[in-house]
């Protein structure tokens, strides 16, 4: 797709301007020390890398590269691009799967108490804890947090990564940020499938309450809630990036951060791409999700 | 006794509830920005008086908020912070609220290959999360304040380009302009008097909703230290401050996230209204 | 009462987009302070018709006259928008209304093209109001604020407010309830009455027509079924298809009298 196509252009065009020396920076990666570098070895580098060439022409060379697979070198850590991305991608895989995973149960939870009990506490209470969720800054919660469970309850480790332990107060920090914007939709959500004209027929057919909500309402509303999360992982993304620097944890985020502070090109260029193509995929998948469930939708809603 | 006689609607002279809350909020607008004004007059701190003697110190009557690890006032700084935190965002939402709302209008009013070609660059944008493109300029440019609000303007004006192109395309359609076009009104004239009006208030949700987003994303890149550098009472950068001192003065990092949290829902709640209102009427 | 030469006149008028032709053989003409009722079901042409005369669809005939701006046309018919001192009024009043912009303001957009000082133009718009049976309030209410019924008003308000020749109206009370349908009605024919001007309405209620038309024209799939003169038609329509319509609606009861 031609969207790809712009993502890696601007993606190169981003390095291609970024301040510093590449030939430098790669030097001094290779002979690592804190001397000065010769100028013929500045100028080898140049030529191996074809810095010197024309814009277009470096593009070109790169993105045939890329396609083939190679990334290229980390120019600090001198091992493939790729790999470091591997291993740092489980890290970042596990708290955003964790996160996802015990947000949507709550947010599930507290919406369907919510549409339940309409204009009790519940109700009030999840409208509330969703206006502050949507509000709330991820690093300040987190923080406040650390403050608590860490500094003066000394429950859970606040920094770094390795345990379970460790998970537990990032997960706990992005997850609320989950349930928060996953209540507002799902509590929409299920309000609508509740106004629905069927549901209305079968309370006339004497089936209690409870049922029609657990069977019907719930499991109508489940569906399309699961398609709205995919529009919203672009956010998501960013709070397990900013709760990954908060705590210092080490995942995609702080790999991301790092590279671009030692300014590592060929990592950050390859973080950049990925994540654009990730966001740009995911949506693609989610639109077509979305187009086969609706039919899927209106069939059930016949049948029951 | 005509028709109209016989129903009769409204007696009092028509009330628009969009310009009725539209007026509201101005007014709140401008009181808050009196009060703030009148703050910043009054503290008798400067944001940057240093005080080794009174280093962080708790709340009290002389600190409303205490102080921060130099001895400086920190209600003070929030009230700057506010400048920063606020005032950034604010610029950087409504360059690309109006950029991006331009770009959408000239998409949908020029021809099928214009069309495709402003969306195709629009989409590729649109493909890199604010966050990350802003670490990635800022870290490679230098974290500074300009880095910043250059990297957030370059990624906030996609989605108004392409709410801007929805409306308009859909509005195009419509018969009152059908009725312009035949009563041979100008392009311009059309534009400013039926279009516009039709498409700012959706447009202006969508903008409450980045301002916020902005807010949170300019106090947080400037709280990892891609953004505005401490010493500048960024409330991002006042967090950031205060995360060394959680243990012993955790008042420092308190206040300035709370206001992060406050503004921001404040400015949801007002999109909120907006957006019922419009779908109240609409 | 007969004109030397008709106000309007087609012949033989084609539509066609792409290959898929819309309308073919359509003629009729019309003179001065006559109405001419189109009828027939959904997707017969109707609108389209409307839309090819004023050029805003892809037309070709072999002869189009229109008096007001002395057009006299073979071949495809220029794409424009619409006929000189020709205004519209369409189907749905509050979709052809800027939704953020007060009556009075939509209806003296009509008048945009002459230029008036402001005093003189808010007067033509209180007259034109008046004339709908529009107290002067409405100058400031928005379409939101005011019921079908008055919105549609407005709109014939728009159309009047020019004094054009011709005025084109598309299903125009099908948006509204029997009893503001038949006020509205009425007061169109006793404007056209005052003022010769002529209409060709758009409608698929024949009891409209039966009541108000001068000649009557009806499409059937893009073809002319029928184009009698009003009581010709009802008394003695043109063809089988025609005699079945007439006689669904005479067991309805939508027609007034069936003969003259």
């Amino acid at each position: 797709m031609a969207v790809l196509f712009g993502i890696t252009l601007i993606t190169f065009t981003i390095s291609y301007f970024a301040p510093g020396d590449k030939a430098e920076a790669i030097a001094h990666a290779r002979y690592p020390g804190d001397f000065g570098i010769a100028p013929e070895v500045l100028q080898g580098i140049r030529e191996e890398f074809n810095l010197n060439a024309p814009f277009f022409s470096q593009y070109t060379h790169w993105l045939a590269d890329v396609l083939r697979g190679d990334f290229g070198v980390s120019y600090s850590s001198r091992t493939s691009v790729w790999v470091i991305f591997v291993d740092n991608l489980g890290e970042t895989v596990t708290l955003t799967l964790t996160s996802l995973a015990i947000g949507l149960a709550a947010a599930f939870l507290l919406s369907a108490v919510a549409v339940r009990y309409p204009n009790t506490i519940w109700d009030r209470g999840a409208v509330i804890i969703s206006s502050i969720g949507a509000a709330m800054p991820s690093y300040w919660l987190a923080l406040l947090l650390i403050l608590g469970v860490s500094v003066y309850l000394g429950w859970l480790p606040a920094y770094g990564t390795g345990t379970f332990a460790h998970l537990i107060l990032p997960a706990a920090t992005l997850a609320f940020w989950v349930m928060a914007s996953q209540t507002r939709l799902l509590r929409t959500f299920m309000l609508e499938a509740y106004d629905q004209p069927f549901i209305e027929t079968l309370r006339l057919r004497g089936i209690p309450e409870r049922e029609i909500f657990s069977r019907h309402v719930l499991r109508h509303s489940f569906v399309p809630a699961l398609t709205m999360i995919g529009l919203d992982m672009a956010s998501l993304l960013e709070g397990a990036i900013i709760v990954e620097l908060t705590f210092s944890r080490s995942g995609l985020g702080s790999l991301l951060a790092g590279a671009v502070l030692s300014r590592d090109l060929p990592v950050v260029m390859f973080l950049v791409m990925f994540f654009a193509t990730a966001y740009v995929v995911i949506n693609s998948v989610i639109d077509g999700v979305q187009h086969l469930c609706d039919p899927r939708n209106i069939k059930k809603a016949k049948a029951s | 006794m005509s028709l109209s006689q016989s129903i009769n609607l409204s007696d009092s002279h028509p009330a628009d509830p969009l310009r009725q809350f539209t007026k509201r909020v101005g007014v709140a607008t401008l009181v808050l920005l009196g009060l703030w004004s009148l703050a910043i007059w009054l503290t008798p701190y400067e944001p940057a008086a240093a005080d080794f003697l009174n280093r962080l110190a708790p709340p009290s009557a002389a600190h409303w908020a205490g102080t921060d690890h130099l001895g400086r006032d920190i209600a003070t700084r929030l009230l700057y912070g506010a400048g920063w935190s606020l005032g950034l965002s604010l610029a950087i939402s409504l360059t690309g609220f109006v950029v991006g709302t331009v770009v959408g209008i000239l998409a949908a009013r020029s021809g099928p290959a214009g069309d495709f070609a402003v969306m195709r660059v629009t989409d590729s944008f649109f493909a890199f999360p604010e966050l990350i493109a802003a670490v990635t300029f800022a870290g490679l440019f230098g974290p500074s304040t300009s880095n910043l609000v250059i990297a957030l303007m370059v990624v906030s004006w996609m989605k108004f380009a392409r709410l801007a192109r929805a409306l308009t395309l859909n509005l195009g359609e419509s018969d009152f302009i059908t009725q312009a076009r035949l009563n041979v009104l100008s392009n311009g004239l059309i534009l400013w008097r039926h279009l516009l009006p039709n498409i700012l208030p959706s447009l202006l949700v969508l903008w409450t909703n980045s301002w916020s987003r902005t807010i949170l994303s300019v106090s947080g890149l400037s709280f990892l230290g891609f953004g505005v550098q401490p010493p500048s009472a960024e409330w991002g950068a006042m967090l950031l401050d205060g995360k060394a001192y959680m243990q012993t003065a955790p008042h420092i990092m308190i206040f300035p996230g709370l206001a992060v949290l406050l503004a921001v829902m404040v400015i949801n709640l007002t999109g909120d209204r907006l957006r019922d209102l419009m779908a109240g009427k609409t | 009462m007969q004109q030397s030469k008709p106000l309007i006149s087609v012949s033989n008028l084609q539509v066609s987009v792409g290959d898929k032709p819309l309308l073919s053989n359509v003629s009729f003409d019309l003179n001065e302070g006559e109405m001419l009722c189109i009828v027939g079901e959904s997707g017969a042409g109707k609108s389209t018709l409307v839309k090819a005369l004023q050029g805003m669809m892809p037309g070709h005939c072999d002869r189009f006259t229109y008096a007001p701006s002395s057009t006299e046309v073979c071949g495809a018919i220029p794409a424009g928008l619409g006929l000189d001192q020709a205004r519209w009024v369409m189907q749905d009043p509050l979709a052809a209304l800027n939704p953020r912009q007060p009556l009075g303001r939509s209806i003296a957009e009509s008048l945009h093209k002459e230029k008036l000082p402001k005093d003189q133009l808010r007067k033509r718009v209180l007259s034109a109001l008046d004339d709908v049976e529009l107290t002067a309030d409405f100058y400031d209410r928005l379409p939101s604020q005011v019921s079908l019924g008055q919105a549609q008003r407005a709109c014939l308000a728009r159309a009047l407010i020019a004094q054009p020749k011709l005025i084109f109206f598309d299903e125009p009370l099908s948006a509204l309830d029997a009893l503001v349908q038949k006020k509205i009605a009425q007061r169109m024919e006793s404007l056209r009455r005052a003022t010769t001007t002529t209409y060709i309405a758009v409608t698929h209620d024949l009891g409209f027509a039966a009541a108000y038309a001068d000649k009557v024209l009806l499409l059937r799939e893009g073809t002319v079924s029928a184009y009698q003169s009003r009581t010709a038609f009802f008394a003695n329509p043109q063809s089988d298809y025609a005699k079945d319509l007439v006689a669904a609606a005479q067991s309805l009861g939508a027609l007034p009298e069936a003969a003259a």
